[in-house]
């Protein structure tokens, strides 16, 4: 018996990497399930904001992701802009971090833009629902410059309009009646980067900012939710799930049955409406899965190889 | 008169103005000139011109922090006496400033690409050891560059009119960009990354073993959060307390729910040594920045 557990430590890799793959790999061959979730406060709070801010101004998303961390940041930022086409709400995105970055989020825009074609909804266009104004190189600089006036650090920005013609952003629809940066909804930082902190003290005192960040980030961004200059926090793949399943149920909003799915319990007079269209589970419901499975194969692997330590100690000491 | 103030520019008001480009190409010309004097600048010379220009540049933003901003200053208003003018002279010099930083930074990708190939190029003829795979790297960068441009091109000038984000509208340049871009170094970027779930995994099953009082601690509390991460674990095991406790908010039990649990293991054990530590480093990048600053830094390009 000591001698079967003890050899549970001697596995070899090989076939622990084969368990791994086979097991992950369920989920990328279309398994996605919503698995039950509870989101997070900061979650609800992001998602709150997201659902409540004036939807006649534009939102500022400062999107600072590369395919590093596409598992978390990706969902997130899709996640993000399936909620504001969802809801009608103007956009401008960029990036004050990596040149790869611009390309990504309109990768992932051109994305989102082809399912709700599928999906018969209106399809997002560039200079008239949202504009991509490309890369600042220098976050501190161009943030800094932000702070300061958008209209001189963005006036010399083009983009093209719906006749193909370059024209000064500030002409776009997005950007009517913005002036200064406190002009915008609502500020998001989409990073894997120390640009959110560069974001939060250059700007966090003039715009409702919100923040979707890594899971390594996330720890050190609780502070600046706890104390006010985040309004709202999503963090890691968790998060991803978090907004998807609040897309999906609203917060404290009762289903057709009548239950509530997502309750916050600080907050229970506060009541936001899911997505009233579009795709509300996504990349989030995909990995989440995956998480569940790999979180749970590490935790048999910790009790495996630790059954098989306690078992080779007591074989060694002769103990039966 | 402020020199550095934002002022509209023949550039923002004509766009679309095709003598731009001549500028552009003045200003490149102007640049290189500038560059080839510099590099020509004797070594003596070098510390002198590199510390005050870093002295100035760290010296505006100190200034524009702590000297007083005028405040409720109205359109078209003139400030009053010296310390107004100046505090207003700092803030609308801001993004003439951000500029130049910018467009230094942007310098930073020529650098990187003159370094790499400087590095591979010297691999290659010299026939050091794994050369083929210097020579695959350029063949592959000069194939992005190539295609990038072209794809730029077609989007932003040639059949711009013609290209949108519906995928049906492009050419085959853009078709082929995109299977560059988003079909092999978007995967081959994520499969580098995924590789470190093996590792984990690894480790997880050779190397974390309760040996000891701390060991135990650390699997405790990596075994909470890896739970609590896990939505439909922290759902069953929040909806048991619930029934054991009536969903009485007031009761105790609630304590061991498990977002709770780990919550209280983030907020009080996690986030405060991770502060602790950002505090250390924070209060060392001041003493570096000061350092570099006046200029009492000594190395790289300074000597």
């Amino acid at each position: 018996m000591w001698k079967l557990l003890a050899d549970a430590q001697k596995i070899k890799r090989e076939y622990l990497f084969l368990v791994l793959v086979v097991s992950l790999s369920a989920t990328l061959i279309g398994l996605k399930k919503a698995l039950p979730q509870i989101p997070d406060s900061n979650s609800m709070d992001l998602y709150a904001v997201m659902m409540t801010s004036d939807p006649n101004k534009p939102v500022f998303i400062q999107s600072d992701w590369t395919n590093s961390t596409r598992g978390e940041s990706r969902g997130h930022f899709q996640g993000l802009v399936r909620s504001l086409m969802a809801t009608n709400r103007k956009f401008v995105f960029y990036s004050v971090a990596d040149p790869q970055a611009p390309q990504v989020a309109r990768d992932a825009i051109r994305t989102i833009n082809q399912e709700r074609k599928k999906q018969g909804l209106r399809e997002y266009k560039p200079w008239d629902d949202y504009l991509d104004l490309g890369l600042f190189p220098n976050a501190e600089n161009s943030l800094n410059a932000f702070s300061n006036s958008i209209k001189s650090a963005w006036g010399g920005r083009r983009a093209k309009d719906s006749t193909g013609r370059e024209r000064p952003v500030f002409d776009s629809p997005v950007l009517q009646g913005v002036t200064k940066i406190e002009d915008c909804g609502a500020y998001y930082v989409v990073s894997a980067s120390n640009s959110i902190d560069i974001a939060i003290e250059r700007l966090g005192t003039k715009v409702t900012m919100g923040g979707l960040v890594t899971g390594v980030m996330g720890p050190g961004m609780l502070p600046y939710y706890r104390s006010g200059q985040l309004k709202g926090l999503t963090i890691g793949l968790v998060g991803v799930y978090d907004l998807e399943y609040m897309m999906e149920h609203g917060i404290n909003t009762a289903d057709e049955a009548g239950n509530i799915v997502v309750k916050n319990r600080t907050k229970p007079e506060q009541v936001i409406p899911p997505v009233p269209e579009g795709t509300t589970f996504g990349q989030g419901a995909t990995n989440n899965l995956a998480l569940h499975i790999a979180l749970t194969l590490m935790i048999l692997a910790i009790a495996l190889g630790n059954v098989g330590m306690i078992a080779k100690k007591k074989l060694e000491g002769g103990t039966k | 008169m402020n020199l550095l103030a934002y002022q509209p520019t023949w550039w923002t008001l004509n766009p679309q103005d095709n003598g731009r480009y001549g500028v552009l190409v003045g200003v490149f010309i102007a640049g290189m000139v500038l560059f080839f004097a510099l590099s020509k600048v004797p070594h003596s010379a070098r510390r002198p011109i590199v510390v005050g220009v870093t002295f100035l540049a760290g010296l505006f933003w100190v200034l524009r922090y702590l000297w007083p901003e005028p405040i409720a200053l109205r359109e078209n208003e003139l400030p009053n006496g010296f310390v107004e003018k100046t505090g207003q002279w700092l803030q609308t010099s801001v993004p003439f400033v951000s500029g130049i930083a910018q467009v230094v930074t942007s310098f930073l990708l020529g650098l990187g690409m003159f370094s790499l190939l400087r590095v591979h190029f010297t691999k290659i003829t010299r026939k050091q050891k794994d050369w083929q795979f210097s020579v695959l790297l350029l063949v592959c960068m000069a194939l992005m560059i190539a295609v990038g441009y072209a794809d730029w091109l077609q989007r932003e000038f040639w059949i711009k009119e013609k290209i949108t984000d519906d995928t049906t509208t492009w050419t085959n340049v853009n078709v082929v960009f995109n299977i560059l871009f988003e079909g092999l170094l978007q995967n081959m970027d994520a499969a580098m990354f995924s590789i470190i779930a093996f590792y984990i995994f690894s480790a997880a099953y050779r190397a974390f073993r309760i040996r000891s009082m701390e060991a135990t601690l650390l699997m405790s509390s990596a075994l909470i959060v890896m739970l609590s991460l896990m939505g439909a674990v922290t759902s069953g095991w929040n909806g048991t307390i619930d029934n054991m406790t009536g969903s009485n908010p007031a009761n105790l039990l609630n304590n061991l729910k498990l977002n709770e649990l780990a919550g209280w293991l983030r907020n009080m054990v996690q986030v405060p040594a991770l502060q602790a530590l950002e505090f250390g480093v924070g209060l060392g990048t001041l003493a570096m920045a000061l350092r570099l600053w006046l200029g009492l830094e000594r190395g790289g390009v300074t000597e």
